[in-house]
């Protein structure tokens, strides 16, 4: 099979395991933009399912299918909300577990804010993590104002203006995760 | 100069491409860590990535050989 006949692979990392987190809802809805896209194929990660050991951290703790997941992966989505500006704590727990799975990859953040900054500050605070990670970042973003009036409490989407949105930041994305796969397997680095 | 010894994808068998070099600032050279490059601070390593399935393997560079 060569490199223009397999599929992109963009998992969706939902990054909170909080009780009555929002999040989810843009997780799903980010997921199903995702997965309406030809040539792409994509997963929901949500990582209050990864019970990871907090007896230790980095790679000694890694889940193997988070990590398989992840190797696989061409690029990546994370949603994260935005606590006390900063990123959740199990979230950066979580991507410390890998670290070879993500050199030369894509990946774009999603930022999410009951206030009405759409997570600017957690994915400013989130983007030099990923960089010393080996993943290279996007410049778009998803930005999720009011989250509480975006969703309904079912998660259905009650502002159209996100599905416009996030296609712009998925044409990026993919973009992206298509010159770093081509480049990871094919472009010598010397 | 002569060339690193390629790297074959354990899985295809194909020639891996030498993509990204990573630092690893675990170890020391007091403790004697295997491939510590003092010049770096760490262990360099070396990713490369299969063109066939896309499995991406490290290596530390100073097992590259010539």
């Amino acid at each position: 099979m060569t490199t223009d006949e397999r599929k992109l692979f963009l998992p969706v990392i939902l990054g909170t395991a909080r009780q009555g987190r929002m999040s989810e809802h843009v997780a799903r809805f980010v997921y199903e933009e995702v997965a309406k896209r030809d040539g792409v194929e994509t997963e929901l990660i949500d990582i209050r399912t990864l019970k990871l050991s907090i007896e230790d951290a980095g790679e000694a703790i890694k889940d193997s299918h988070f990590s398989e997941t992840v190797e696989r992966a061409d690029g990546l989505v994370i949603v994260t909300p935005e606590y006390n500006h900063g990123y959740p704590g199990l979230l950066k727990h979580v991507l410390d577990t890998n670290l070879k799975e993500y050199i030369h990859k894509a990946a774009g953040i999603c930022g999410v804010s009951a206030g009405g900054f759409g997570g600017t500050r957690v994915i400013e605070n989130l983007l030099p993590v990923l960089r010393e990670l080996g993943l290279v970042t996007i410049f778009w973003d998803g930005n999720f104002s009011g989250v509480h009036k975006i969703f309904d409490a079912e998660g259905k989407l009650l502002d159209q203006s996100y599905v416009k949105r996030i296609d712009k930041f998925l044409n990026e994305l993919i973009w992206m995760s298509k010159v770093l796969r081509h480049g990871r397997e094919n472009v010598p680095l010397v | 100069m002569a060339e690193k010894t390629k790297m074959l994808c354990p899985d295809c068998g194909v020639e891996m491409n030498y993509h990204a070099e990573k630092i690893d600032y675990n170890g020391s050279p007091d403790e004697e860590t295997d491939g510590f490059d003092a010049d770096f601070g760490g262990v360099v390593e070396e990713a490369h990535s299969c063109s066939l399935c896309g499995k991406t393997l490290l290596r530390k560079a100073a097992q590259a050989g010539v």
